[in-house]
């Protein structure tokens, strides 16, 4: 298409040329791509001579690694792109590994390239957003119309409520190569298809809610809330907010509750019924699977059942 | 002895009157990018002040032996970017065979000589100021590669010392950088009306 708009472009220059002055505007054209021509032929032959002349050898080894990455110079590796990284691991062998997008194939591929065998590195990390408030469920204390960035906001006391969730200005989205995380109802919310596991999200995230976490399974239970505040103040700015009660970690040791906010060890993480059970009797609803194929997450409204309940429990 | 003379006074204003990235602010994406050490400034002002000599002399004989001749005056920018992309080349080829650690820490600058608007400013400058002989262009297009390096050195040296310095936390960085190139400028502009 932009081809033929190009086409379209030069043919009607061309008769505004030859109507305006006919005969010496064409032959002028002419004569400047002639010319043109001559130029780019006489460096052409200048560079080809130096090229031949000042040709380096690079180990093969580099072009095989480069083109066992994936290209993609995401940069979640640490380097600028695919072509240094290749370069880094051929005298570093200790950097095998790092490219997040390419996973295990890519670090066999290179493995073998270099001749070397490695051991099973464990599950492939993908980002967890921990929070899981809506924009509804959250409380303002005024509207923010400042810069539409999180870390603008993020700057400021009184964004929302929350000092600790989600804003939703989408700096992550922003960072994201490969369009797998949006902004819905302002919650930065992660398409795990699309996801490769780069990094650049985590990265980006002023508040560091994305966590970098090993996906044992294909859905990953984890509690959703990164705010410290007390039980109650908690409640008050966040409808599904962590509010430390401790009740899923009576459930299973596989949760700990650490200054007013519970964490899933994810590297022990297993489905058990335990852990099921935690998540139904969490009297927030924050504790949520996370995954391509993760259930909807319990609605908040749910709340006094469940907190009836877990006061039986005790 | 007038030509001399008129060849001296024609290299002193191109470095230091009337230099490029003090008074006509080209050039200035390697200026702040590439001066954080003083060794990788040097390598820098030296493949850019090849790079202009070098385009400087073609364009001012391709646009007065060709272009002026044939009336292809509006086809000079897009010579002028041939030949320097050509020169750069060039260059690249040279450093990467020569100097293969200057040639990774340049990184991406090196290409980006290209986009110097320095260089292509001064093959513009040569024909605005309508430079008579193929000599004075010689000496202008390289007094502009001398005026070059001795800025991107002179910032290089100061930001060396930067680092020891007890900048304020708020301007660490970029900040007192460009501030130090304003300061610089303010300084050069001292030497402004005494040559042309």
């Amino acid at each position: 298409m932009i081809v033929s708009y190009c086409v379209s472009r030069i043919a009607y220059l061309l008769f505004f040329v030859a109507s305006a002055a006919p005969g010496e505007g064409v032959g002028k054209i002419l004569l400047a791509g002639a010319m043109m021509l001559g130029l780019g032929t006489g460096f052409a032959v200048v560079l080809l001579i130096a090229s031949k002349k000042l040709k380096v050898e690079v180990d093969p080894k580099i072009e095989q690694i480069h083109a066992a990455l994936p290209n993609l110079d995401c940069g979640a590796c640490g380097f600028a792109g695919c072509g240094s990284y290749a370069k880094a691991v051929l005298d570093d062998p200790e950097l095998l590994g790092k490219c997040a997008p390419g996973g295990s194939e890519v670090l066999d591929a290179i493995a073998s390239i270099l001749n070397l065998q490695v051991s099973d590195s464990g599950p492939a990390k993908r980002p967890i957003v921990h929070c899981r408030s809506r924009r509804d469920q959250r409380t303002f204390h005024a509207e923010y119309y400042g810069i539409p960035s999180c870390t603008a906001a993020n700057a400021l006391a009184n964004a929302q409520a929350c000092k600790f969730g989600c804003l939703g200005f989408g700096d992550c989205t922003r960072a994201c190569k490969f369009d797998a995380l949006h902004v819905v109802e302002g919650l930065a919310t992660v398409d795990y298809d699309k996801c490769t596991g780069c990094t650049a999200c985590s990265k980006a995230c002023p508040r560091g809610l994305i966590e970098m976490v090993p996906f044992g399974q294909e859905n990953m239970m984890t509690v959703a809330c990164n705010s410290i505040e007390t039980g109650k103040a908690a409640r008050s700015m966040c409808k599904v907010g962590c509010i430390g009660c401790g009740v899923c970690a009576k459930q299973t040791d596989q949760f700990i509750v650490e200054d007013n906010l519970a964490r899933l060890d994810y590297t022990r993480y297993e489905p058990s019924e335990a852990a099921e059970k935690a998540m139904q009797k969490c009297p927030t609803g924050v504790i949520v699977y996370r995954g391509p194929t993760a259930p909807e997450p319990r609605q908040p409204k749910e709340k006094p059942a469940a907190v009836a309940e877990a006061k039986k429990g005790d | 002895m007038d030509t001399v003379n008129a060849l001296i006074l024609a290299f002193i204003s191109i470095v230091i009157v009337n230099n490029l990235v003090f008074t006509k602010f080209l050039g200035i994406c390697p200026y702040l990018g590439v001066s954080g050490r003083i060794d990788m400034a040097f390598g820098m002002g030296m493949a850019v002040t090849f790079v202009v000599t070098l385009s400087g002399t073609l364009t001012y004989m391709i646009n007065n032996w060709i272009l002026m001749r044939l009336g292809l005056d509006v086809a000079r920018y897009v010579c002028f970017i041939l030949v320097i992309a050509g020169a750069v080349q060039l260059v690249e080829m040279y450093i990467r065979k020569f100097f293969p650690s200057l040639y990774e820490s340049f990184g991406i600058f090196l290409p980006l000589i290209t986009t110097n608007c320095a260089i292509l400013g001064l093959c513009l400058f040569l024909d605005l100021w309508g430079v008579g002989s193929l000599l004075e262009a010689v000496v202008l297009s390289f007094g502009a590669g001398v005026g070059f390096t001795m800025a991107i050195c002179i910032m290089a040296g100061i930001r060396e010392n930067l680092k020891m310095a007890d900048v304020p936390e708020c301007l660490k960085g970029a900040p007192i950088t460009l501030i130090t190139a304003g300061l610089l400028a303010l300084a050069f502009m001292g030497f402004a009306g005494m040559i042309r």
